[in-house]
């Protein structure tokens, strides 16, 4: 049979070993058939990872071979989508992406030069010093780097990042989460830029001559009990003596500490065929396992990544420019308090109100909208002050709160709902009461409603990628008033979604947070 | 009669001609499937508390005890600190 590229995937024969996938001669992917496909006539169809989807449109060479590349099972030119354009998998400064093990879009070391790998040896070496120093944890290095190291004496291609683990003394969830907050401390104290993706991992991002950034992955791994958790999601059995005392291995002419077994360590990774080169491969990771460290140490940024991938790949050109009605619909009730745009996306609101000389600050969970944000206004020559709020973080919420608290703004949250998990939903009217109640500022909702007609339900997915959802005005209602608030407007109206197309039902609020009488200050 | 329609029937039937007792251990089972179910959910909100205790320790280490300073040079310099080491 033969292999067949289309917008629905790849059709290829059953098969259960590993194949790359190029286009435009790059390497953006690998898969393995009976894992990762559904059989059907004429073979398995594999489809395309969502990451890669928003990239296939145009024209472009598709090549499908095996790992060593001597067997091709297609190679061709191919029309994708709806685009005219070259096909290519690049970021918006034009560096190639593929898909990771873990599904994620990212860089390859594929064609990373001998000097920038280099430096990537010589800021991971810097990330153990300074962990070990100024954060208090001995850090080991590990996955793909540890692999290369043992299996080839180098790092491998297709690997994106270095990872480091440090063994915490820790057993108890709360207490591994308070050291990581205290490591990301000390490291942002040393210059390092970082990202927490979770309470027991953060990335480093090291910045490299060629442009990009080097992500330097630090996980925790800790016992509890007889089980050993490392992060990302591997648990099972590895006791403490096949990590402490390190050993040290080489790699590019650098010393690293290293799990004191490293075949051990490889061998729990990876499973004991660990020797065996598997571009493809992914974790088997026990289900009860990831289950108690989503429940521990995740849950605040479940979406962050699909958004960041929103407002950096080529769907954002879809939002409408200039101000949404909403924001037409508000201006004139803002009077002289300054607006605070939240969850603001690509801030056509947030520049068009500050446009208009009000004050106006804007906050997103996703740091590229936030970054986006800033260069519009500076572009712009407009004053907007952007900053991260992660309404899933208590910690990220109790600091916005007490900064308005002193210093009041009206909430503006245009389509924020429909996209916010009720553990977020409750911090948001967290935020409300402590920023209304003393300055008299008022919460601004739009979001779109539940309906009677089709695909009117609470819940039903909308654009872009399904990341808002229908919301009940009623339960909005209602939750704003358990909060201590009072909704002095809500209406229900037809209107725009968030990529500007019709939508049937909008919901639109006004609610304000009277200030507290002194029954309910005891 | 539609083939939904006919299936549920002859489960129907078939639930009619078993014996009482197995009928029960059906049920009890399915009970028990739901009891974990609801178990696995609850086991999952008290994981939750170790981040929310972790914040709550954090903030109150590193935000309100520098804060209750009430000086505003002094609460300003820490929440700007804060918030660069979160």
């Amino acid at each position: 049979m033969s292999t067949v590229v289309s917008d629905d995937g790849i059709l290829l024969p059953a098969a259960s070993r590993p194949f790359l996938v190029e286009i435009d001669g790059h390497y953006v992917w690998s898969l393995t058939p009976e894992r990762d496909g559904v059989r059907q006539l004429g073979g398995v169809l594999v489809p395309w990872p969502g990451v890669l989807r928003p990239y296939l449109s145009g024209r472009g060479r598709v090549r499908v071979t095996d790992t060593t590349g001597a067997e091709v099972l297609y190679d061709a030119e191919v029309g994708l989508g709806a685009g005219d354009g070259p096909l290519a998998v690049v970021d918006r400064a034009g560096n190639r992406l593929c898909v990771d093990k873990v599904g994620h879009l990212t860089r390859s070391f594929e064609a990373t030069a001998e000097e920038v790998r280099e430096e990537i040896m010589a800021g991971t070496r810097r990330a153990i010093d300074d962990l070990r120093e100024h954060a208090g944890v001995k850090a080991y290095l590990n996955y793909g780097a540890l692999l290369g190291a043992i299996r080839e004496g180098r790092m491998l291609a297709h690997d994106s990042d270095t990872d480091l683990c440090y063994l915490s003394d820790h057993t108890s969830p709360a207490d591994i989460i308070t050291e990581s907050y205290r490591i990301s401390r000390a490291m942002r104290a040393r210059g390092w830029n970082l990202l927490r993706m979770s309470g027991g991992d953060i990335k480093l991002l090291l910045p490299l001559s060629d442009g990009r950034l080097c992500h330097i992955d630090v996980f925790v791994a800790f016992h509890v009990g007889d089980t050993f958790f490392q992060l990302g999601n591997r648990s099972g059995d590895l006791p403490r003596s096949a990590i402490e005392p390190f050993s040290t291995i080489e790699l590019h002419g650098h010393e690293f500490p290293a799990p004191r077994d490293p075949e051990a360590m490889l061998a729990f990774l990876y499973g004991l065929d660990w020797r065996t080169p598997d571009p493809s491969f992914r974790y088997a990771d026990p289900p009860a396992g990831v289950r108690r460290l989503d429940g521990w140490l995740r849950g605040f940024r479940a979406e962050m990544g699909l958004w960041t991938g929103f407002v950096t790949g080529p769907d954002v050109r879809s939002v409408p420019r200039g101000p949404s009605p909403f924001a037409r619909w508000v201006a004139p009730q803002l009077g002289e308090l300054p607006v605070l745009d939240v969850g603001t996306g690509t801030g056509r609101d947030a520049l068009w109100f500050a446009r208009r000389g009000h004050r106006t600050g804007a906050v997103d969970f996703s740091r590229a909208a936030v970054t986006m944000v800033r260069r519009k206004a500076a572009r712009h020559g407009v004053d907007v002050d952007a900053d991260q709020l992660i309404l899933g973080e208590l910690r990220s919420t109790l600091l916005h709160g007490t900064r308005l608290a002193r210093d009041p703004h009206h909430l503006y949250a245009r389509q924020l709902i429909g996209c916010l998990d009720d553990p977020a939903l409750d911090q948001l009217w967290r935020l409300a009461r402590m920023a209304l109640r003393p300055g008299g500022g008022r919460l601004f909702l739009e979001f779109s409603a539940t309906h009677d007609g089709p695909d009117g339900a609470a819940g039903t997915p909308l654009a872009p990628e399904g990341l808002v959802r229908r919301v009940d005005p009623a339960r909005v209602q209602a939750a704003i008033e358990a909060a201590g608030g009072v909704v002095e407007e809500l209406v229900v109206v037809p209107g725009e979604d968030l990529l500007g197309g019709d939508d049937p039902a909008i919901c639109r609020i006004r609610a304000a947070w009277p200030a507290r009488n002194t029954k309910d200050d005891r | 009669m539609s083939t939904h329609d006919l299936r549920t029937r002859v489960r129907e039937q078939a639930k009619h001609r078993l014996p009482a007792p197995v009928v029960d251990r059906i049920r009890a089972r399915a009970s028990l499937r739901e009891r974990v179910r609801v178990l696995e959910a609850e086991a999952q909100e008290s994981r939750q508390l170790n981040r929310r205790i972790a914040e709550l320790t954090d903030v109150v280490a590193e935000l309100l005890i520098p804060l209750d300073a009430r000086d505003q040079d002094r609460v300003d310099e820490v929440l700007a600190r804060y918030q660069q080491g979160l």
